[in-house]
Order: C-alpha cells, then structure tokens, then sequence
C-alpha cells in the first residue's frame, strides 16, 4: 500500500511569501500543521479526515514545499502569516490540529485568534517547557536518527521516500525543515509566554498521547491539559505490534482519526 | 627576499579525557567530570609559557582561539586571554583570535574590552573575528546559527563604525539599536587593531574581510580553492581601493621542525595522528547546525565537496602533504614555496597541541634560529622592535605628548568658575 499518496500541491502567495498547501475533502474547515520531518506530503490520516472535513495542509514556511521565510523572527511572524493564509483560502474558523511542532504552532495561533479555533487539537506538541523533563535534542539527530525516534523500525515502510529518493535531495530538504524550525524553535526550546496565553483558549481542546513517546516526554501532554482551560487528554494506542511513539500521525492513522472525528464530531 | 610576520598559535589541549571510540561529542557535552584544576592550570600556565618563549625567540605575535564546553583548547573569551598574556609579556603583539561577536549583546561591548586590552598592552592586541563553529551554537544559549550571518555582519559593521566615527552616533540596525554609540575607552591603535577574518572559504567572508581592510586569515583548504581564494580577495581589495599588501594574507599551518626530517616525523607523528583521531572528529550535523549553510552550499558539501573521507584515517603522509614538518632547510624550502604561491605576508604557526613543552621548546627554537631569518629583513628583529612602541613609557613621555593634561578641571567656587590643575595646590 502506498502510504505517502500524491496529493495535488498547490501554492499561495502571501504578499510575497509561498505557501505550498494541500486539500481535500468537504465540510467545516480544518487546518492540520505538520511536524518536523512530516512535510511535504499528503498521509493516510488526511484521507480519513477529509471523508468529514474540508483538510487544508499547508506546508508551514521554511518546511517541505515552502521556502524559507527569512524575515520570520518569532512565534507571533508564524501565527499571523497563517491567520492570512487562512484568510486567503477563505477559511474563517476552523478546526485546528497540529503534531508536534506544528501542534506549537497551533497552540500559538490558539491564543492568538481563540475567536478563529472552533475547535483545538495538539498532538504530541513541542512548545511546553517542563524543567527537568525536556524533549530529546533534535538539532542533534541526523536525519535518519530523527526518523526513528519518530517512528521507530516502521522508518522505512512509512516513508519509503526515505529509502527511494535521491540522497542530495533528502539531505537537502531536511536540512531546509531543521532550518525552518530551527528559526523559531532554537533557543528557546519552549515558549514560557503559553502559560499565560492559552488561558485565552476557552475552546473545547484535546491533547493527545501515545504509549512511548522517545521525543517528547508525557509531562509535556499534562503540562499543555494544565495550561488550555477547556481541555482533555486522550492516549492512541498501537493497534497491534510495536507501542505508538511521536510519530502517531504516520504510525496509526485510523485509530488517530476516530478519536479526532469523536472530539471534533461531538463540538 | 620575502618579508614575512611569524604568528605562533599557543594554545594547548587538555588531554585527559576518553578516547575517541569509548565516547560521542568533544565539542558539545563530553562530560566535564573529566576535567581536573591542577591539570587545567597545567594547560593554562603552558600556553603563557609559550607565549613567553615565543617573545624570547622572536616571533611576532603568539595568537589563541576561543572555545566553549570542550578541551580542545581552554580558553573561554580570546580577550580575557589576551589580557593575561599581554600583561605576562612585553613586547610581542598578542592576536586573540577569538571573541565570538554572536556571544556578545552589544558589539560596543567587545569595542570596549578590545580597546582596555589594545591601550593597556601599548597597542599590541591583533583581533580575530571568527563567525565561530557550528558545535558552539548547542552551548553558548546566546546565539542562533539560522541568524548567526546577518548578526555578525551586522555586529562587525558597527564595531568598525565604532572605530572610525567619532561617536556618540546611533545605530539603527536589524539586530542592535543603539540610540548612542560612544565607546569609552578607544584602542590605543587608531583607528583599531588588525582585524583578522579566519574563512575556510565562503566568498561572503573573504568579501567581508576585502570591504573592511581586514586581514584574510586562510585556514587551509585543498591547494588549489586556496590560491583562488587569495586572488579572488586581492580582486576584491583592489576594487575597494586598496593597494595590494601581502600582510593582508595570513597563512595557517602546522609546523614542526628537528635536526632531519626523519627526526621530525619520529618527534611529532605519535601526537599528530591522536590529534586527527581524537579531535577532529565532529559529527556532520553538530558542525553544520540549520541555517549554518546556504543551500546551495549544503548541496555542494553533500555532492561530495566536504570531508569525502573521515579524517581520523589520515596517514602521516596526508598531514604532512605540505612538507612543513621536516629539517629546517626542508621547512624553509617549503614555506618560501607556500607563501610566494599565496602572497601571504603573514603565516599562523600551529602546533601540534599535546606536544610536550619540551620538544615544543625544541622545534620552536630551531623555527626561530633557523627558518625565521630567512623570512626577515637584514636583522631579522620581529615587526615589534621595528616598530615604535604605541603607549607611552614614561611619566616625561606622557607630559611631553599631552599638553592638554594640565588645567582640565574647572571648579566654580564661591560662584566664579575657574580652570585648575593638579599644580594648584602648592
């Protein structure tokens, strides 16, 4: 089975910013934000969202098919650079997903524009700091290294590019991705400004997860359910075989989707 | 004859730590557990030793680095070194190629410091601006290497506007907003010391260095990239204006001299192989953190343009391509070679760091006696005795320079403002 389908990419001008985005679907509006090193592509997970929703993927700038945004400093370039985005492509409250990194970036547009999130979902999200419990260092992981912690021995059957493209080309983009998150994400590692901010964030929120995360401590998923007012947590488990890790989004989409579909479903 | 400025880098390597092949990193988190203070002052105290031989033998300048959460080499802030050293010496110029602009908040700051060292030292301080290595960004917690280059950039700017423009003048920049820059005090040397730009040869930094007046301090790269390099920053120079000026090329080698070649391959092979085998050994992504690179360069260094070969399992025969470490009629021969192909009026000697001070003594004093008067005009003294000393010396040097020292107070007293001075009160 191919997990990695082509979907069609089509590009935005941003007053002069590039986003490369990907949709499918009908319905209300969601907005998934990807993770480090999950860019670029259009995963299973998307496919059963947009069997409810109209999925808009946008590939953040800097990561996948986006260049690099130089003039973006902070957090705050990112969420309004989305809130135009979103603007453009006419979706004006929407259900909100991110993954990791892109569930940081998602928590950041939250307490920005609480008005514009119907709904917010944060899986395994970078962003919290927890002293003492902080996730694993990624700007010190080769490709490959980051690949596995994500996802463990299932690398190469979730992302056959990994093994199929060429080498230049995947070092390259890589390195372009780590650039692209390392201009928000370097120092510091977490954004203390949250603890304050998400208590704007009345709407319903879900944290999700996973059985063994070997990026991202589980402090982290409390310390997000502690800081959002109007949140619950939910784990995903493996279906079978080995415990699902940081990278749930490739690893088990359809337990991942029913548990967004029951969230998102019931608001 | 050519008329070359001898710089001896004197840094030395706390070496007591595991071997390559029982640990990860040397340069972000080898366990400092490892360290010891007795040896750690042993490090420290070899490197003013050497920079007090250095002075004796008659180099020019003795330079060091700056490093950070590694044994490499220990000391933390090149200016904090030179410092101690300047103040451990007498004469020779102290080059701290060090102070990384990007570990500073301000670049007035580092004017400041630079400027205290250059008029303490009697103008002898030489300043090295690296962008700093892509291992340091983990540690320092101050800097991001995806805005690294714009900062530097930037910093050096205003550090030589500091210099060359009477302040106070406010800097409106990208990084630094200075509503009035005004460094107190100004270095001893006007406008500034040398600056040296060490670049293993990004265009951008040799473009930097040719813009400023700068010396291009050219860490070795393959023979060929690097007499491009050197013509491509003469062409530079040349159209800022500037007349051609050997001294504004410094070569970086290592050296190491004895009575033969065999001899100098018995001395120094042991400590040049755990050198490569221990040390240079960084791993690709901690030496190139995001943003450190230009695409197009990242692609170039993955199509094969960097390290193609580990450099642990370099051979003897690799390290000495150069054919500088050898007799001193060998290493004469070879370096006359190197600096004419360069045009370089000024070479970094380099060391091997964990060799003994003993044989360090030995093939520095066959460098001095033996390779240097060749490199020298008719009395081989080093640039610092031909040149005037830059501070004053004595109390009747410094009146004689400084008619404006007397009557610079006025005092109002009683309502009448009058100008005293420090003769008033006999």
């Amino acid at each position: 089975m191919a997990l990695e389908t082509g979907a069609v990419v089509e590009k935005l001008d941003v007053r002069g910013t590039e986003i490369a985005y990907r949709r499918a679907g009908d319905g209300s509006s969601l907005l998934f934000l990807h993770g480090l090193g999950f860019s670029k592509r259009w995963w299973p997970l998307y496919d059963r969202l947009a069997q409810h929703f109209d999925v808009i993927v946008p590939d953040l700038p800097g990561f996948g098919d986006s260049p690099q945004a130089p003039w973006m400093s902070d957090f705050d370039d990112m969420v309004l650079v989305l809130a135009e985005f979103a603007d453009a492509i006419g979706a004006g409250r929407f259900h909100l997903v991110g993954h990791s990194f892109g569930g940081w970036v998602a928590a950041e547009f939250a307490a920005f524009y609480p008005e514009r999130v119907a709904s917010l979902v944060l899986i395994t999200p970078l962003g919290a700091r927890v002293p003492g419990d902080m996730p694993v260092d990624l700007f010190r992981r080769g490709a490959q290294g980051r690949l596995e912690l994500m996802v463990g021995d299932r690398a190469a059957g979730l992302f056959p590019s990994a093994t199929q493209e060429d080498r230049i080309e995947r070092l390259t983009r890589d390195y372009l991705d780590l650039t692209g998150f390392g201009r928000l994400a370097w120092n510091p590692r977490y954004d203390i400004r949250l603890e304050r901010r998400l208590g704007r964030v009345n709407v319903p929120s879900l944290v999700v997860g996973v059985e063994d995360d070997k990026v991202l401590p589980a402090s982290h998923i409390d310390a997000y359910a502690k800081m959002l007012p109007n949140s619950t947590v939910t784990i995903v488990r493996a279906a079978a075989g080995e415990p699902t890790g940081h990278g749930v989004v490739v690893q088990e989409p359809e337990a991942l989707a029913a548990k967004l579909m029951s969230f998102i479903g019931e608001k | 004859m050519p008329d070359v400025e001898f710089i001896t880098l004197i840094d030395r390597t706390y070496r007591w730590f595991p071997p390559a092949h029982e640990r990860d990193s040397i340069g972000i988190d080898l366990p400092n557990s490892h360290y010891d203070p007795d040896l750690g002052q042993q490090i420290l105290e070899e490197v003013v030793a050497g920079a007090q031989r250095a002075e004796r033998l008659g180099f020019d300048a003795v330079s060091f680095f700056e490093q950070h959460n590694t044994p490499l080499a220990l000391i933390p802030n090149a200016l904090t070194g030179a410092a101690w050293v300047a103040a451990k010496t007498s004469g020779i110029k102290v080059a701290a190629i060090g102070p990384l602009l990007n570990a500073y908040q301000s670049p007035i700051r580092l004017a400041e410091e630079v400027a205290m060292i250059d008029t303490l030292s009697g103008g002898r301080l030489i300043l090295g601006l690296p962008l700093g290595i892509g291992a340091q960004y983990h540690s320092m917690g101050t800097m991001s290497p995806i805005t690294a280059r714009a900062r530097y950039r930037e910093a050096v700017a205003l550090l030589d506007k500091s210099w060359k423009t009477e302040g106070p003048f406010a800097w409106e920049g990208d990084f630094f907003n200075i509503p009035y820059v005004n460094p107190w005090p100004k270095p001893r040397q006007s406008p500034h010391p040398e600056i040296f730009i060490p670049a293993a040869g990004s265009r951008e930094t040799i473009e930097l260095a040719a813009r400023y007046n700068y010396t291009y301090q050219a860490v070795l790269t393959p023979m060929p990239v690097l007499l491009k390099n050197c013509q491509l920053f003469r062409d530079l120079r040349a159209e800022h204006g500037y007349p051609d000026d050997p001294r504004k090329i410094a070569a970086v080698v290592s050296v190491h001299v004895s009575e033969t070649d065999e001899k100098a391959r018995e001395e120094l092979e042991r400590y040049a192989l755990w050198g490569v085998q221990n040390i240079i050994r960084f791993q690709f992504h901690e030496s190139f953190p995001p943003g450190h690179v230009t695409e197009t360069s990242f692609r170039a260094m993955m199509d094969g343009g960097y390290r193609s070969s580990d450099p642990s399992t370099l051979t003897w025969d690799q390290l000495n391509a150069g054919g500088l470490n050898g007799s001193a009629a060998t290493v004469t021969e070879n370096l006359e070679k190197l600096v004419s192909a360069m045009g370089a009026g000024r070479v970094i000697i380099a060391q091997e760091f964990t060799v003994p001070m003993w044989l360090q003594e030995k093939s520095m004093t066959l460098f001095a006696e033996e390779v240097i008067p060749h490199f020298r005009p008719a009395g081989a003294l080093p640039t610092w005795q031909r040149e005037r000393y830059q501070g004053y010396r004595t109390q009747t040097e410094l009146i004689g320079r400084n008619p404006r020292r007397a009557g610079h107070l006025t005092v109002g007293i009683d309502g009448v403002y009058e100008p005293v001075s420090d003769r008033d009160f006999d």
